[in-house]
């Protein structure tokens, strides 16, 4: 031990509180990077020899740079993540769609409906007027193009759903591939040397990515890579180095994509997407929208059917009898049965083709006409329990329902999540406060190590004095 | 819990949207006037406005059916009432010549007013009402009297029969129409309510009778005037009971519509009050929370190094 192991000792102490503050410097310049974890530097002492008869420290090294990353809040993080992806786009969605179904202000297919029946109502005050008679062929016209927005309105969110798989799953497959080629860099990494912290990072980060896509679960494992598996029949999308694919194929059905996969060994798989931001966009697509589109659709069949077997029962003013068992010459009203298709028939080609009259001798009769208007009041709808009106009503109702409690747990997750985020920045995140502190503790020590070589210098300097 | 300045800021920015979030639907609900804007405001809600809004629509609609249908009361009235005049007037005429005449020119006199008065009775039964006959039935688009009988068997109506129902209330209906020939020449009318007179027969009975200068023809004709007279009171006084009718069912449609508009308006009518009182609170802890975060994200540690 001599003066030179004082110098040694300096010199050490300079090389380790530069590179602690190098470490402070990379905490606050990431200050703001997603998913970045604060490091630090776990100094220790060196070990000691054994001099002038006892043993003596020989300075100051580094035992490792660690970063705050705490497990069990990544797991929580990853779930919760996977909820608020399928709620955030049912959510989206469905407001979407609401505008489509919003009668409060008593004006869209609702309106038309009871609109149109009124028309039927004046008609009965005069059976042979044509202004009355033109009223119930326009009063036709805007139900029959209400029904038509409608139901493009819907069809056209059905196809945009399906359609925004594409990018969807281009996305799912550039994380997994990012997940893959990070797993084989953290392992090649470490082999070598350290923590790739950083990298491991930007893993976790992207592992936080993707569960908003797709529910996953994952393990951990000790060379340092994560392995990823689909929560939905759990399938292996990560291992190790390689990643498995999604994709989508038109053959089954041309109007729709079927989401196939090929997990990590090449195995070809049909997933069932529930989870996450596919999930959602699934379900929207196969089960949500197509069901409101059903009871429009439902709503669409009945009112043709039964205005037409009430029309088809009444004679217009072309004045042709009836022959006795024969077809009656009064021709249907609507044609077509979804909301789609409905439309004034063909064969209404005019004002004198309406059946308000109940005998065709009798051009001023009204029995049909009123028979007609009666049916706005008739329980037809579901299983004959409820009127056009309120079978319509109880579908805004629900879809009003279905946006609402998806707002609502869309906020809840919000909230959730955040108060996670939150746990994770008290954890991982960089405190500027406490960087710069440190630094000034670093610096501090750096003087006083410089200190150290500039007196043993000076001690030097007076032993070679003393020889000369 | 450890705080790093982005936790602070993170935190401020959620608790700025929130109060946003919060300011945004007042401001809303203050503009808009109405508490539902949209169905997931109050989904059960809205339930209920829509079918209010279906009620008052229907009711409206019932409420114009009546109108129109009272109208037609009117103008029926207006008929009949000439028709009992005219009748009162060729009453007064063959009270003058009851016992007959032997002068030629006071019967001739007294047929050319009857004939006249005949003829008026024909016009009030070819009363019309915009392009309808009010007295026609269903055929109701071609005047239905004329004053010389025709066909086999010989009659003055070309009308029908048919009860022209309108809808006054959910399926209730209400007759509009009296068929000219349950009125005018009730004899060979199905259903008889006011009588079974043939009132134009009668005219053209009497007129023979007077030319004739036969006493008992024209006592009887004299008497089926009287019973015909009778019968265009007996349909005065069903238009007037339907009147009443649609009168009492115009009220009873303002008093639902009365009662249904209030339930939409206590459901859907904001309380400006109450809101205003929010709007406040609001934006004290708004500006408080903006000023708080102005405030607190300038602090650090490098403005003391």
């Amino acid at each position: 031990m001599g003066l030179s192991t004082a110098m040694e000792i300096g010199k050490n102490g300079l090389n380790i509180y530069r590179v602690a503050s190098e470490v402070t410097s990379e905490n606050i310049a990431n200050v703001n990077t997603p998913g970045y974890s604060r490091q630090r530097v776990i100094l220790e002492s060196a070990p000691p020899t054994t001099a002038n008869g006892f043993p003596m420290g020989t300075g100051v090294r580094i035992s490792t740079v660690e970063r705050y990353y705490d497990a069990l809040l990544q797991k929580q993080l990853v779930n919760a993540q996977t909820t608020q992806g399928y709620d955030t786009t049912k959510s989206t969605v469905l407001q979407q769609i609401e505008p489509t179904f919003n009668e409060v202000g008593n004006d869209g297919l609702g309106a038309a409906i009871t609109n149109f029946f009124g028309a039927w109502q004046d008609l009965t005050l005069n059976p042979a007027g044509s202004a009355e008679r033109q009223a119930v062929l326009s009063r036709a016209q805007i139900l029959t193009d209400n029904f038509h927005s409608v139901s493009t309105a819907l069809n056209d969110s059905i196809s945009i759903q399906n359609e925004s798989l594409v990018p969807l799953t281009n996305d799912i497959n550039a994380t997994l591939n990012n997940i893959a080629q990070l797993n084989g860099q953290i392992k090649t990494t470490e082999l070598v040397s350290g923590n790739a912290n950083e990298a491991r990072d930007q893993r976790d980060q992207l592992v936080r990515d993707l569960s908003q896509q797709i529910g996953i679960t994952y393990t951990e494992n000790s060379d340092g890579t994560t392995d990823i598996k689909y929560a939905d029949g759990g399938a292996a999308l990560v291992t190790g180095a390689t990643a498995g694919s999604f994709s989508l194929d038109k053959i089954t059905d041309p109007t729709k994509f079927a989401v196939k996969m090929t997990d990590t060994s090449g195995v070809p798989m049909t997933p069932a997407p529930t989870t996450g931001q596919l999930g959602a966009t699934v379900a929207l697509r196969d089960t949500i929208i197509p069901g409101y589109l059903t009871q429009v659709n439902a709503l669409a069949s009945t009112i043709a059917t039964q205005v037409n077997t009430q029309h088809l029962l009444g004679s217009d003013q072309t004045g042709s009898i009836p022959p006795p068992g024969g077809p009656p010459t009064t021709v249907a009203f609507f044609t077509g049965a979804t909301a789609a298709t409905i439309s004034l028939s063909a064969g209404i080609t005019g004002t004198d083709k309406i059946a308000a009259s109940g005998s065709a001798t009798l051009l001023g009769d009204n029995s049909n006409a009123l028979a007609l208007a009666q049916l706005q009041g008739q329980k037809v709808m579901s299983g004959n329990t409820a009127t056009f009106g309120s079978y319509f009503n109880s579908l805004v109702s629900k879809v009003g329902l279905d946006v609402q409690s998806a707002k609502n747990t869309e906020t809840q997750d919000i909230a959730f999540t955040k108060q996670l985020t939150t746990l994770r920045e008290s954890n991982s995140g960089v405190s500027l406060d406490e960087e710069l502190t440190n630094l000034v503790k670093y610096q501090r020590s750096y003087q006083a190590s410089a200190k150290l070589i500039t007196t043993a210098t000076e001690m030097m300097d007076t032993v070679i004095a003393m020889i000369r | 819990m450890r705080i790093t300045a982005n936790i602070t800021s993170d935190n401020s920015l959620y608790n700025i949207q929130q109060g946003r979030a919060k300011l945004d639907k007042i401001s809303e609900l203050i503009s808009s006037g109405k508490n539902v804007n949209r169905p997931s405001d109050d989904p059960i809600n809205t339930r209920l406005l829509l079918d209010i809004g279906d009620k008052v629509k229907t009711t409206d609609q019932y409420t114009s059916n009546i109108s129109k249908a009272s109208t037609w009361q009117q103008i029926a009235n207006t008929a009949l009432t000439a028709m009992s005049d005219t009748l009162q007037l060729a009453k007064q005429q063959i009270a003058t010549i009851s016992n007959g005449s032997s002068d030629a020119t006071i019967r001739q006199n007294a047929v050319s007013q009857l004939k006249a008065l005949k003829q008026q009775m024909v016009d009030m039964g070819n009363t019309q009402m915009g392009d309808q006959y009010v007295f026609g039935g269903a055929m109701n688009t071609t005047a239905p009297f004329s004053g010389t009988a025709s066909g086999t068997p010989p009659t003055y109506y070309s009308g029908d029969e048919t009860a022209l129902k309108v809808e006054i209330a959910n399926s209730t209906t209400q007759q509009m129409n009296i068929p000219g020939n349950q009125l005018l020449t009730a004899d060979t009318a199905v259903t008889q309510p006011y009588g079974t007179t043939n009132i134009l027969k009668a005219f053209d009975d009497l007129i023979t009778a007077v030319n004739a200068n036969n006493v008992p023809g024209i006592q009887a004709g004299s008497q089926a005037i009287e019973a015909g007279s009778k019968q265009i009171n007996n349909a005065q006084s069903d238009v007037a009971s339907r009147v009443t009718r649609l009168d009492s069912m115009t009220k009873l449609n303002e008093n639902n519509s009365n009662t249904l508009n209030n339930i939409y308006s206590n459901t859907q009518d904001v309380d400006y009050a109450k809101l205003a009182v929010e709007l406040t609170q609001q934006q004290t802890a708004f500006n408080a929370s903006l000023s708080a975060t102005a405030k607190i994200s300038q602090l650090s540690l490098l403005d003391y190094m």
